[in-house]
């Protein structure tokens, strides 16, 4: 089998800028996925039953459709109910948020209840709300007691951009199939293309996992 | 904005070939993944180096990369570089099969690991050899410990099924996404198979949460 690896050397501009769309991609919906699934988490933990209920809702569907459907419904069906247009970068990172936002839920839920029922007394009795208690005292033992799953969300927040191609993303897929198609250099591409995904999650995972063994201790009590 | 359902009702034929697809790659993923997990763990707690060293790239390979790029390097890969023909439904299994296997082998292992120590020893100071200790005394517990995971895992194979749509596999997403290019009635297709989606989703996800508490570990 000849092996022809001129064309990546070509083009490696264009598969820089996927790359970096790549990874804009996964730290946007990252971001919104913590932001969703801290706010979810916590109201879900403090919120009442009914709330609980609701957010619990919104964490089971997610957790029940595809984010294939998810991601085509923000990018064609969306716009379409609202009379918006949507870009599919922000399709994708609406979609992928939201998506990852019910594990991420999950994920805090589970920190702010291993966090002993004690503390919150405590805090309470020194005078302080229950917000205040909350942000300052239960939820920062809770994140870094969450790191590992938070880490590996990340790595899956990498992976799952990858699918934002089937909705003309511009990333790494996406350009090394439009690459893959002029080339007629799949195997050579594609593998490429694998290799770079390791590259950019395996580190992730790791390095949380390294961070938490230096950070533990602060968040056990 | 006029919504016209009639366009969901009249296929439904069409929708019902692709859930039974789904289920069926989901079935038959799992019920490959499962030996295929466990073989991987036996490899990885294998005592020679190379045969661990091996195991692990492949697992962590697979863990770290993207389905959807894994399920293209079966599809246009193998046929161009090893001249291997697959079609797209054996591609869809294989690609699936080979992720969630190496998923699974990471949870049979830690299963396996989490058996104490003393287990192995009373087993083999009772005269029974290796094999008989694994698979006697330490893989049932082990087994029973994980099951939680591997319904989890199920519930996360499900949902990537969807993803073999990009090689033309006529499950859920792939033909619902077909009959919306076809019929342009864009908001009620997709709505539809998201509800399908869910319908058949939601009691899974609700399973699983039951197997966590039922076979929650308390030591």
């Amino acid at each position: 089998m000849d092996m022809n690896f001129q064309p990546l050397f070509d083009s490696w501009f264009f598969l820089l800028k996927a790359l970096g769309t790549t990874i804009l991609l996964s730290v946007l919906s990252m971001l919104l996925g913590f932001v969703v699934g801290v706010v979810v988490g916590t109201l879900r933990t403090y919120g009442g039953r009914l709330v609980n209920a609701l957010l619990g809702f919104y964490v089971d569907t997610m957790r029940a459709i595809p984010l294939l459907v998810v991601l085509v419904w923000m990018f064609f069906a969306f716009p379409i109910l609202f009379g918006v247009r949507v870009d599919s970068m922000t399709a994708a990172v609406v979609a992928l948020g939201l998506h990852l936002g019910a594990y991420v839920g999950e994920a805090i839920r589970a920190g702010l209840t291993s966090v002993r029922r004690g503390q919150m007394n405590a805090a309470l009795a020194l005078g302080m709300s229950r917000v205040q208690a909350i942000r300052t005292i239960i939820l920062p033992q809770a994140l870094i007691r969450m790191l590992p799953p938070l880490g590996s969300l990340f790595t899956i927040a990498i992976k799952d951009s990858a699918i934002a191609s089937v909705i003309a993303v511009p990333e790494l897929l996406r350009q090394s199939q439009t690459l893959a198609g002029q080339t007629f250099r799949p195997f050579e591409i594609y593998t490429s293309a694998m290799f770079v995904y390791f590259l950019l999650c395996y580190p992730v995972a790791r390095g949380t996992d390294a961070l938490y063994r230096r950070l533990a201790h602060l968040g056990s009590s | 904005m006029n919504l016209q359902w009639n366009v969901v009702f009249d296929n439904w034929r069409i929708f019902l070939d692709g859930a039974l697809m789904t289920v069926f790659l989901t079935v038959t993923t799992m019920a490959l993944a499962l030996p295929g997990g466990l073989l991987l763990a036996f490899l990885r707690l294998s005592p020679y180096r190379a045969v661990r060293l091996a195991a692990t790239c492949f697992v962590e390979f697979f863990r770290a990369t993207p389905l959807l790029l894994q399920i293209y390097w079966v599809y246009y890969v193998l046929p161009a570089a090893f001249g291997i023909q697959l079609d797209a439904i054996t591609t869809a299994i294989l690609g699936l099969t080979c992720n969630i296997s190496a998923f699974n082998s990471e949870t049979f292992r830690a299963g396996i690991l989490s058996i104490r120590k003393g287990q192995w020893n009373a087993g083999l100071a009772l005269g029974m050899s290796k094999g008989q200790v694994m698979g006697r005394i330490v893989l049932p517990q082990a087994v029973m410990r994980v099951l939680p995971a591997l319904a989890s895992t199920w519930v996360s194979l499900f949902k990537d099924t969807s993803l073999v749509a990009i090689i033309s596999v006529p499950e859920l997403s792939y033909v619902s996404l077909r009959l919306r290019a076809e019929s342009y009635r864009i908001l009620e297709v997709l709505t539809a198979v998201a509800v399908i989606y869910w319908l058949l989703g939601y009691p899974q996800a609700k399973l699983v949460d039951w197997i966590h508490r039922r076979w929650k570990i308390v030591e």
